[in-house]
């Protein structure tokens, strides 16, 4: 893409997003040819990366519906990336109206695009933040108004994680999330794992690389750490298409490529 | 259902989806049975399934399969006439009104996706936009001057403050700043700004020259540091500069502060003797010092305020500096109304005389305070031409003795220093010095003499006093005040005393004679004279009423002895003054005070026996003064009296008692003899 002159250097659009990415893979427009090569790319690393992009769409609504019905009203959505369909606001909203939601991205675009979105939205709004710099994500959280301390949390770090890498400590990162939110508050997380299909996912590394956000992939006893100090819901840790099915899906398990779960703060 | 839903997100559940897609089968199924045929209806769920999101890259492919195949073969539309023509109908115009639909999607996320990078892009460029603006407002409004310039010095930037540092009305920009370095420290700065630009350090801050665009030197302290680009290269120096010329300029005059007096600019007492010795030393026709004290100026300080002795002084300051315009010489303030003048004479330098003159004249010129003129007198001691021998120390010494001298005589007054005055007061000073050793070494003594009743020329009492080898008791009392001995010497010669009338009384059986003991200023103000004389009279025997103490009438007078006279009349000493001159002042502390007698003063007895011929006035103003005081119940003694003649005059005119050389101790005989006869 060619940019006017008097475009700054500081947001570069050269190098392909991850949440762009995504918003490709669901089948979506926003996104850059930058972004649209490296998704034939992540294709060939993984022909199933279509599918487990909408499985890892269908888990977050599954997740959010689950937390509604659990009494949550308010969600903190770490690393939402591009707007793209069924949103957490929109899916909550179709189940509980007052539902309020604030966004976390520090990805430019990702943040101008949902504050366009969200511009006149009084119940939902975005911060941009380092997702794994617990502390100030809250602090700037609270300072939206929209969220309570004292009320439970619907935390959702939903495809996310794979992008925090060792050195930032994703399970101090995930306990300090714990350690802010009060009981009852809930923990939705996925993130793409090596166990299911080892190859395929060296090879979605490898096709990261060139992205800005590289992956890292986590085994099943890593992901299930990082719910420490909460109660995994039913089923557990497990690859998306057997989280809490609704009916119908042909999709293998064995080729989902993310696992994920919920938990409640004890 | 399933055929679409895999091919694409859709966010609703398995339920939804299907209630979606009846809807939109039920809208193809009404186009298919209405009459006449159109396709038309069935636009809409092409735009209703992208709106949906039913829009993966199969769906449509998927979509035309499952329908072409339900819609020809479905029960319900068997009696549709020509089916298959108009299945393929609508199956078109859903497909072409998908694609339509898709595109419009695809473009409107599109614009989304620019407007948000647009947006993002603008979010970082209004952050840079303040950062630019923070940055200005730095650099504006910073009181350091900054400039930005190329590694070859070439100014790019600089602030209003910079240039108010180099002085300069135009923007530095485009000119070159090493060429503001001052020629001095041009070659270290360069060096300076070379090891920031090679990263040798990270920036340095130096204390340097730079030269104003007026020539001027300006002090600053430069404060260097680089700026490098993307791939680390030297791009900019920024230079932050701070005046500190006037804290230059302080320093420099921190010195003179040291060595000038504020108030007036002079020479303060510490640089002034250095300047003397200088001067002196070099001096090739000598030198001379005068020495000045302004006449009473604690009077004008305290009197109209130390704002006007301020002004008084510096006005003093300029007139001694106009004095001496002309000639060789410098004025100084040495103490706080004392001056000194030094001039370096040559052969044309005008004479003392002509000198003292000029400064007087020049000081008689009032001053206006308050549209009220006042006019300052001082009192000089000149030392002219001293030998070049003397140390300082011996000239501010002589020049000092001098000035005391010449204050003796009174104000606006002058004296050269006299050599042979000034030997007899430094031998007077060494004796002085010599007394506390004296006093330690038992070489003071106290002689007895008589206090002589004139009535009948008997012997009335007994006075103590002081004498030290030929030095006699008033001596001896004015060094002890002088060395701050008076205290412990008056105790010890009260005992003393007190002891040996003691044992004369024992040893002879006479009737008892009372104690006479006259004090010295300083011993007058003693606070614990009361108790020191108490104690003495415990210790030693002697009855209360046998004491006669006087005080010095100066000290009574000046205050802080008032207390003494009347604790120690009440405590039944008889107590009086001594050292009476027959002031009216002096007079008055008889109606203030139970004064049970006087002494007039041996000056004052002498002044009358000098002049016995020549003033009468004198003779009748003390006859009439006894008289008075006589008559107030108070007695009268005269000391000093020399000759018998003098004696009968005091005696002529009432006078109760007389002390003096006209009674000699070898006149007394008998018992008395034993106490005034006795010299060890």
């Amino acid at each position: 893409m060619e940019l006017a002159n008097w475009v700054p250097d500081d947001v570069d659009t050269g190098l392909p997003s991850a949440a762009r990415l995504y918003d490709y893979l669901l089948g979506g427009g926003h996104n850059f040819a930058g972004d649209r090569a490296l998704g034939e790319q992540f294709l060939k690393a993984q022909p199933n990366a279509r599918a487990i992009a909408r499985l890892n769409r269908a888990f977050l609504r599954r997740a959010v519906l689950f937390m509604i019905d659990n009494g949550i009203r308010q969600f903190l959505d770490l690393g939402s990336g591009i707007p793209t369909v069924g949103n957490v606001h929109e899916v909550a909203r179709r189940a509980a109206p007052e539902s309020r939601v604030v966004y976390v991205d520090f990805e430019d675009i990702a943040v101008a695009h949902s504050r366009m979105m969200l511009a006149d939205d009084p119940l939902a709004t975005i911060v941009q933040q380092d997702l794994t710099e617990p502390e100030v994500v809250l602090e700037a959280a609270l300072g939206t108004g929209l969220v309570d301390r004292a009320e439970p949390l619907g935390v959702l770090a939903v495809g996310v994680f794979h992008f925090v890498p060792p050195e930032r400590h994703p399970e101090a990162v995930v306990a300090a999330y714990r350690d802010a939110v009060v009981p009852g508050s809930h923990l939705a997380l996925s993130q793409f794992t090596a166990d299911l299909q080892p190859v395929e996912m060296a090879g979605i590394v490898e096709v990261m690389k060139k992205s800005m956000n590289p992956m890292f992939p986590r085994t099943l006893a890593e992901i299930t750490g990082l719910f420490a100090g909460f109660d995994v819901v039913e089923p557990g840790v497990v690859p998306l298409p057997l989280w809490r099915p609704e009916g119908l899906s042909d999709d293998d398990p064995a080729k989902a490529g993310i696992l994920g779960g919920v938990g409640r703060k004890r | 259902m399933k055929a679409v839903y895999s091919t694409t997100y859709i966010p609703m559940s398995s339920a939804e989806i299907e209630l979606f897609l009846l809807d939109l089968v039920d809208v193809i199924a009404d186009a298919l049975r209405a009459e006449p045929f159109t396709a038309k209806p069935v636009a809409v769920v092409g735009d209703r399934m992208v709106a949906a999101h039913f829009t993966g890259m199969e769906t449509l492919q998927r979509t035309v399969e499952v329908l072409g195949r339900a819609l020809l073969f479905t029960p319900e539309l068997r009696g549709v006439d020509r089916l298959a023509e108009k299945v393929v109908a609508v199956l078109g115009a859903l497909g072409a009104r998908f694609a339509t639909a898709m595109r419009l999607d695809a473009f409107r996320q599109q614009e989304e996706i620019k407007s948000a990078l647009l947006q993002a892009k603008q979010g970082v460029e209004r952050v840079l936009r303040v950062s630019e603006a923070r940055f200005r407002e730095v650099f504006d409004s910073s009181v350091m001057g900054i400039a930005i310039t190329e590694p070859d010095g070439t100014v790019v930037e600089a602030n209003e403050a910079m240039n108010a540092i180099l002085g300069s009305e135009r923007s530095l920009i485009g000119r070159s700043l090493p060429r503001h370095f001052h020629p001095d420290d041009a070659e270290v700065l360069t060096a300076s700004y070379r090891s920031v630009r090679e990263g040798v350090v990270d920036r340095f801050r130096e204390q340097r020259r730079l030269v104003r665009i007026d020539g001027e030197p300006a002090w600053v302290y430069l404060a260097v540091s680089v700026l490098r680009d993307a791939d680390g290269e030297p791009a900019f120096h920024v230079t932050m500069v701070e005046d500190v010329s006037e804290l230059h300029l302080m320093q420099k005059n921190l010195d003179s502060l040291l060595l000038r007096d504020p108030l007036t600019g002079l020479s303060n007492r510490q640089h002034f003797v250095t300047q003397l010795e200088t001067v002196h030393s070099r001096s090739e026709h000598g030198i001379t010092l005068y020495h000045l004290d302004l006449d009473s100026f604690s009077l004008i300080n305290n009197g109209l305020g130390h704002d006007t002795g301020d002004r008084l002084l510096k006005q003093t300051a300029s007139r001694l500096r106009a004095v001496v315009a002309d000639q060789d010489a410098f004025v100084a303030r040495i103490g706080g109304d004392e001056f000194a003048v030094v001039v370096d004479n040559s052969p044309t330098t005008p004479g003392v005389p002509t000198m003292i003159d000029k400064i007087n004249d020049e000081l008689a010129e009032p001053t206006f305070v308050d549209d009220r003129g006042i006019a300052v007198t001082a009192t000089i001691g000149v030392l002219d031409r001293p030998s070049p021998e003397w140390t300082v120390g011996q000239l501010l010494r002589a020049a000092n003795m001098t000035l005391t001298l010449a204050k003796a005589k009174g104000k606006r007054q002058w004296l050269p220093y006299d050599p042979h005055e000034d030997a007899r007061q430094r031998a007077a000073a060494r004796v002085t010095a010599a007394l506390p050793g004296a006093f330690e070494n038992g070489e003071l003594e106290v002689d007895f003499h008589p206090v002589v009743g004139l009535a009948d020329r008997t012997v009335v009492g007994v006075s103590a006093r002081l004498r030290w080898g030929s030095l006699g008791h008033r001596q001896c009392l004015a060094m002890a005040d002088e060395t701050g001995l008076s205290l412990p010497v008056g105790q010890w010669m009260l005992r003393y005393a007190a002891e040996r009338v003691v044992l004369w009384r024992e040893a002879t059986g006479v009737t008892p004679l009372p104690l006479h003991v006259a004090l010295s200023p300083m011993q007058s103000r003693d606070e614990d004279l009361v108790g020191a004389v108490k104690r003495t009279l415990d210790e030693t025997g002697l009855p209360v009423g046998d004491l006669r103490i006087s005080l010095h009438t100066r000290a009574v007078l000046i205050g802080g002895s008032d207390d003494n006279v009347q604790v120690l009349t009440d405590s039944g000493i008889p107590t009086g003054l001594n050292d009476f001159h027959g002031g009216q002042d002096e007079l008055a502390l008889l109606t203030e005070l139970p004064i049970h007698s006087l002494t007039i003063a041996p000056a004052t007895v002498r002044a009358l026996a000098d002049r016995t011929a020549r003033n009468p006035l004198a003779h009748n103003a003390m006859a009439s003064l006894v008289a008075v005081v006589r008559q107030a119940g108070v007695s009268v003694t005269a000391a000093g009296v020399t000759t018998d003649a003098e004696a009968d005059w005091w005696a002529g005119i009432g006078t109760d008692a007389a002390q003096g050389d006209f009674y000699t101790a070898s006149r007394t005989t008998g018992p008395l003899a034993a106490l005034f006869q006795d010299r060890p």
